[in-house]
């Protein structure tokens, strides 16, 4: 045998006193506390009277499983359906059911219950239920119908004679004071393996000023921060992004009535300069856009120039003024409630102004033109652009071949009717306390608990 | 774009799957063998993809507006590929549209210009073609192109004592928790991959790993998240599996059956190279020529580690801290365990004392038995770049020495565990890059 060397042994120990620790693995056990600013009345799925928001889909998609899920490649994957079969050119979907799943009141699930929930969110779906299967005829073709069952106000939930939801998700409600607070327990027997965290307590409608500070002094583990915000958090925080899944626009609250009308909305949309938005009111979050979907979902957002081009705008204004000799006044809602809207709001007056077009910033709710967030409902691109589309009035539906390039048309059709300016991509951001890991945020800019854990201090006397 | 599809309830035979192109790459053997990790700059070159169809059906649409003529035509890349692959579908492109009657020639001498610019979705590349043409609006064409996957695999070598080496066994997306070699020659000839739904047995033929069978694992609980589970060969039939509240046991000659049931007995700690139930006789004893004797742990079936719980008792401990992995290193009159515990600490057992280290190791720890060193070497996982890195290290007293360099490993260290004869380690690492589960036989070569 060779000759050890001793020496060699006693500078590789102080070496290896001084590599960083390994990743462990993922340990059990511990409460995670969560912040949003959202508030949540309701956790039914389908409850339209509920905006919906990415902190809705997330604790929604905690509580409640969907029969499919989207992944972050943007397939479609297993959930609570184990299989499915599309024929009739993907207008009959039949989707069979995972087995030994239970509802968190011990209810097995069937393909009564959820037939029935699937009803509840969309009543002119024609479903119906096949032994353990549930089937869904569609009107028209749609070869990427899965990807609407991936949504959170289609998932799979029970309702009882009292009005209370129980789900199959990964965890389940156990205090509830709506609007304020939520606290969920771990489902010990989940059908995708009991999640690694004991509990998870949402304090809701928190400004973000106050979620920061939380997080700053131990009180929470998880906190919204606005994108524009993450440069000022210290230096000790881990902040997570999402792909820029919220769109900042204009929104009209009716269709133009006449070309030139028309004609003005579209030198509003060259008036404003989201360059230097973005750097000074945005410090550098977010991406300048002039489509609904940004690049990431669609692949051709960099056809469409977000450039400011105000010798253009001038021009479409004097052509309108010589045609109808006044340039009519607009009020420009924005949210009270939002710091950042107002800011927006009045830079955005201002380069209307420079094109010869008079907005009135107002915090009213009524006004001919609003400043909107919309969550990006979807990571698929067809259901997105077609809710935000239904919030002009259009109304989309696939194309079969459903290509690209047939996406890129029903946009800018979308685009064409001016009902709606596209101002900027922005990411959902979250920052986390130190011993939080594996924190996942989905590209949609909800978050999944369903792996993460706690490590460390933040662990505390609950481990295990 | 994408299709309807149907799944199996049973997720897709991998049986099937070798056919697929498209699906997992999969190392032969033979292969792995000549691109030996520790080489100084040994990788796996991405695979070629082939961009003719949609080189072809963009350069269709394109001529479809342009019509035959000349045109000032520009690529620009805006997505992941990498400028290799921009040339050769610039290139790709431009003979494309040649062939088509299309010629080039600056913007001012052209009839249209012809941006291309390569761009990507969640789902796919997405080239897109705008045309100009005088005195008329830009024209917007089309076409998706698939993701290629590409694999690759980093190294590095220091002059150290020892030599660890890695050698890729398999690759697959789902989890893979273990892998058992079960004939050599001298090579592996044989392996079974246990992961979450079925054990599947290759056998090398022609330097590939073939499919020969797949068994199909049962159990009536869901599982744990973090799953884990062990594959070892037994003396009396091919393997015994351990997972989470499930034990199942294989039959001994093919066609091979698998029985599982539902069963909380512990998992063997020793493997069975070291001790008196060896199915490999001269695999190894402990440094005093003696085998060592069977440890057993009880592992908690709805969790990722065991309880502690052991069978017969570390000396005096009839019970250990709650740990993820463990190692053994015999001594002359006893065995040193180390525990992986759940508290973050190394636990290092005698028998009598209990002492506790922050090792800022990882979970992951297994013991090989070799002719190198002090005999006996721990393997355990540190933080990398670009993954975790694997050492080896020995114990002269209570503190580690490192005998080896670091090795990379592709991500994180998923599963480590001792091969059933003792002198080599079994590691899966999940690829940062790709997200596949890749597995690798660790052994150490003495000397430098």
């Amino acid at each position: 045998m060779k000759r050890f060397n001793w020496r060699w042994l006693a500078a590789s120990s102080l070496l290896c006193a001084m590599v960083a620790a390994a990743q462990t693995r993922p340990q059990y056990g511990g409460t995670l506390r969560v912040t949003t600013h959202a508030t949540l009345t309701s956790l039914d799925p389908p409850d339209a009277s509920q905006t919906d928001s990415v902190a809705r889909r997330s604790l929604l998609l905690m509580m409640f499983d969907t029969l499919v899920a989207i992944d972050d490649n943007g397939r479609i994957q297993p959930a609570l359906a184990t299989s499915w079969q599309a024929s009739s050119g993907g207008r009959r979907w039949q989707l069979r059911l995972r087995r030994g799943v239970k509802f968190d009141d011990g209810t097995p699930l069937t393909a009564e219950i959820a037939v029935s929930s699937l009803r509840a969110a969309n009543a002119s779906w024609n479903v119906r239920a096949d032994a353990d299967s549930v089937v869904i005829e569609l009107e028209t073709e749609n070869a990427e119908f899965p990807a609407e069952l991936a949504l959170a106000r289609n998932a799979i939930a029970k309702r009882s004679a009292d009005g209370k939801d129980s789900g199959t998700g990964a965890f389940h409600a156990v205090e509830w004071e709506p609007g304020k607070k939520l606290a969920l327990a771990a489902t010990e027997n989940y059908w995708s393996g009991r999640p690694f965290l004991d509990r998870v307590e949402i304090e809701m409608g928190k400004g973000f000023r106050d979620q920061i500070t939380a997080l700053e002094l131990g009180k929470a583990d998880v906190v919204e921060v606005p994108p524009e915000q993450l440069h000022r958090l210290s230096s000790g925080v881990h902040a997570v992004s999402s792909q820029p899944a919220e769109l900042l626009a204009l929104v009209f609250a009716r269709e133009a009535a006449s070309p030139e009308e028309k004609m003005l909305h579209e030198a509003l949309a060259l008036s404003i300069e989201r360059g230097s938005i973005r750097s000074v009111l945005l410090q550098g979050a977010g991406v300048p856009a002039a489509t609904i979907l940004p690049n990431w979902m669609s692949g051709y957002g960099f056809v469409f120039p977000s450039d400011a081009d105000l010798p253009r705008a001038r021009h479409e204004c004097e052509q309108v003024k010589a045609t109808i000799h006044l340039i009519p006044v607009w009020s420009l809602g924005y949210d009270s409630n939002d710091p950042l809207a107002r800011l927006l709001a009045e830079r955005i007056a201002l380069n209307a102004r420079d094109a010869g077009l008079s907005l009135q910033p107002t915090s009213a709710t009524a006004a001919e033109v609003r400043l909107t967030r919309i969550a990006l409902s979807s990571s698929d691109p067809w259901i997105a652009l077609s809710a935000v589309a239904a919030m002009t009035g259009a109304t989309l539906s696939r194309s079969k071949e459903n290509s690209a390039q047939d996406l890129y048309a029903a946009e800018e059709d979308v685009l064409a009717s001016q009902r709606i300016i596209p101002l900027f991509h922005l990411p959902a951001s979250y920052a986390t306390a130190a011993g939080v890991k594996d924190f996942r945020v989905r590209p949609d800019g909800s978050w999944d608990l369903s792996n993460m854990w706690l490590g460390g201090a933040s662990l505390g006397n609950h481990g295990q | 774009m994408r299709s309807a599809v149907y799944n199996s309830a049973i997720p897709a035979d991998p049986l099937k799957s070798f056919d697929c192109p498209g699906l997992v790459f999969r190392l032969g053997f033979v292969g792995s063998l000549l691109i030996l990790i520790l080489l100084p700059g040994a990788a796996i070159s991405a695979r070629a993809a082939d961009w003719n169809a949609p080189e072809q059906e963009l350069a269709h649409k394109i001529v479809a507006i342009t019509g035959p003529g000349v045109v000032a035509f520009s690529v620009e890349n805006r997505s992941s590929l990498g400028q290799r692959d921009h040339e050769i579908i610039q290139d790709g492109l431009r003979s494309a549209l040649a062939g088509l009657g299309l010629r080039f020639a600056a913007p001012e001498q052209a009839a249209a210009t012809v941006k291309i610019t390569l761009s990507e979705n969640l789902t796919s590349y997405l080239w897109v073609a705008e045309i100009h043409q005088s005195a008329a609006e830009n024209t917007v064409v089309m076409v998706s192109a698939p993701r290629p996957e590409n694999s690759g695999l980093r190294n590095t070598r220091e002059s150290t004592p020892l030599t660890l080496r890695k050698i890729s066994l398999w690759t697959q997306d789902e989890p893979i928790l273990d892998v058992a070699v079960l004939e050599e020659n001298p090579a592996p000839a044989q392996i079974a991959v246990l992961d979450a739904q079925r054990v599947a047995i290759y056998r090398l033929q022609n330097g590939k790993w073939q499919p020969e069978q797949n068994l199909s694992i049962t159990h009536a609980n869901p599982w744990p998240r973090d799953l884990r589970g062990r594959l070892i060969p037994a003396r009396d039939h091919l393997f015994d599996v351990y997972l989470p509240g499930v034990i199942c046991v294989s039959t001994a000659a093919a066609p091979l059956a698998l029985n599982c049931r539902e069963s909380d007995d512990p998992w063997p700690l020793v493997p069975m190279g070291l001790n008196a139930g060896s199915v490999f006789p001269s695999a190894g004893m402990n440094s005093a020529g003696a085998s060592v004797p069977q440890m057993k742990a009880f592992y908690a079936s709805t969790r990722n580690f065991f309880t502690g719980a052991m069978t017969p008792g570390v000396g005096k401990f009839g019970s250990v801290p709650k740990f993820y992995s463990a190692a053994l290193l015999p001594r002359d009159r006893y065995t040193l365990w180390l525990f992986a515990a759940t508290d973050g600490h190394i636990h290092l057992i005698d028998g009598v004392s209990d002492q506790a280290a922050k090792l800022l190791w990882g979970s992951n720890l297994a013991s090989v038995k070799t002719a190198c060193g002090a005999g006996w070497q721990v393997l355990a996982t540190t933080s990398g770049d670009a993954g975790d890195t694997m050492r080896a290290y020995e114990f002269p007293d209570r503190d580690p020495a490192a005998v080896s360099a670091a090795i990379d490993l592709p991500g994180e260290v998923t599963t480590l565990w001792t091969e059933a004869k003792g002198d080599a380690a079994l590691a899966v690492a999940r690829n940062r890059e790709t997200g596949s589960y890749e597995a690798f036989q660790l052994a150490l070569a003495c000397g430098q």
